[in-house]
């Protein structure tokens, strides 16, 4: 096929602006979203400090299990997020893998089985409800989702749904990992259950919504 | 592409220029592969370029360059044919329309309309002139037809989309068998 006059008319006015980028696209991904990642959990703190506030004698709870396991599980799972949103980004690199999310699933999974607590799952012996602890990490992983997708937004990410469901991961990741510091509920069987519902409910909003938002 | 990120508009240009040709080459043959409108061709090419210009800076110096090239052609190839296979439906609602309008109005003038109908359908193959004649000469119900050919309902709407699709061709001017008759 002969080449058209308009494709290389374009093509005149795109290679026109070659140089580098000025804006936010300018600079690189990596060190954009590490800032945001950063910028989200500390936001996510705040409103849970705002809201709830510490759990009492959270000082000395710091080092027992229950507390261990809570911050071992929504951190992992942050890792988890930051590696794969970095992946969902970048275009022809390494594809995402469900891989990121085995050692948190493991360690959720062992962690819930072998609760020995008795506590209730519905968390109804322990002063706080499952609804509760839901609403507080969505809560929480809120400026995350909109952070994180707006930096994607300056990257690639080509399948957009994936990269938002990916997005309302790390979000609800992170705002779990900042409401362990609320969390009066120690029954690993109730983490194990409600932290991954709170979270995969921000991951579901966050694929409706990426796949609008991240598309170019 | 590094010539690029120095400003070096001429040897960006002749990038820009490879990769078109080698889009159009790839995009046509997977058109023609999806069975749809090579016509679209040079229209893909510009949104792939486009796009890649736009993303140009998520591109990393320290990685290969294809690799990023590829996935996002591929990206902007899956929209673009997602787009196409929509508008394509579009259209063909539109022309059922129009093919309802052509067959009731000229009432008055039965024979000619059968005669035009005729040749129309002619081109079609045994199966789908059946299907267009019971649902849009006779004007009976998807149902009845799928009871009739005992089929499914479905099986009688693709057949008819399909058949709609091959009489557009047909009717187009420089398809096959294309006369002065009205589209």
């Amino acid at each position: 096929m002969m080449p058209s006059i308009e494709t290389d008319s374009l093509i005149q006015n795109l290679s026109r602006e070659a140089g580098p980028r000025r804006g936010l696209g300018g600079i690189r991904f990596g060190r954009l979203f590490a800032v945001t990642v950063a910028l989200s959990l500390a936001a996510a703190f705040g409103m849970i400090l705002f809201w709830i506030g510490v759990r009492p004698h959270l000082g000395q709870l710091v080092l027992e299990t229950p507390f261990l396991f809570k911050i071992a599980c929504t951190l992992s799972l942050a890792a988890a997020g930051i590696v794969l949103v970095h992946r969902a980004a970048v275009p022809g690199g390494i594809p995402p893998t469900l891989l990121a999310l085995v050692p948190s699933g493991l360690l959720l999974v062992i962690g819930g089985l072998t609760d020995t607590s008795g506590l209730s799952i519905m968390g109804r012996n322990s002063g706080v409800s499952a609804p509760y602890c839901i609403g507080a990490i969505l809560l929480a992983s809120m400026p995350a989702l909109v952070l994180v997708l707006g930096v994607l937004r300056t990257a690639a990410p080509t399948r957009p749904g994936l990269a938002g469901a990916i997005t309302g991961l790390l979000a609800g990741a992170l705002g779990a990992t900042a409401y362990t510091i609320a969390c009066v509920n120690d029954g690993r069987m109730f983490v194990a259950i409600w932290y991954p519902v709170a979270i995969l409910i921000v991951a579901c909003a966050g694929a409706a919504i990426g796949k609008r938002v991240l598309a170019w | 592409m590094r010539a690029e990120r120095r400003g070096d508009a001429v040897a960006y240009q002749r990038l820009l220029k490879e990769i078109a040709e080698m889009l159009r080459r790839l995009v046509r043959y997977r058109l023609a592969q999806l069975g749809l409108n090579a016509h679209e061709t040079e229209d893909v090419v510009q949104e792939v370029l486009i796009g890649l210009h736009t993303k140009r800076h998520t591109w990393d110096e320290a990685r290969p360059f294809l690799p990023w090239l590829h996935a996002i052609t591929h990206y902007k190839l899956i929209d673009a044919v997602r787009q196409m296979k929509r508008e394509t439906r579009h259209r063909i609602d539109l022309t059922f329309d129009e093919f309802a309008e052509m067959f009731e109005a000229p009432a008055e003038d039965l024979d000619r309309a059968t005669l035009d109908v005729d040749r129309h359908l002619a081109g079609l193959p045994e199966g789908q002139q059946v299907v267009v004649r019971a649902l849009a000469v006779e004007g009976a119900s998807v149902k009845a037809t799928a009871d009739k050919l005992k089929t499914s309902e479905g099986a009688i709407r693709v057949t008819f989309h399909r058949a709609l699709q091959r009489l557009m061709a047909l009717a187009e001017p420089g398809g096959p068998k294309s006369g002065k008759g009205r589209e």
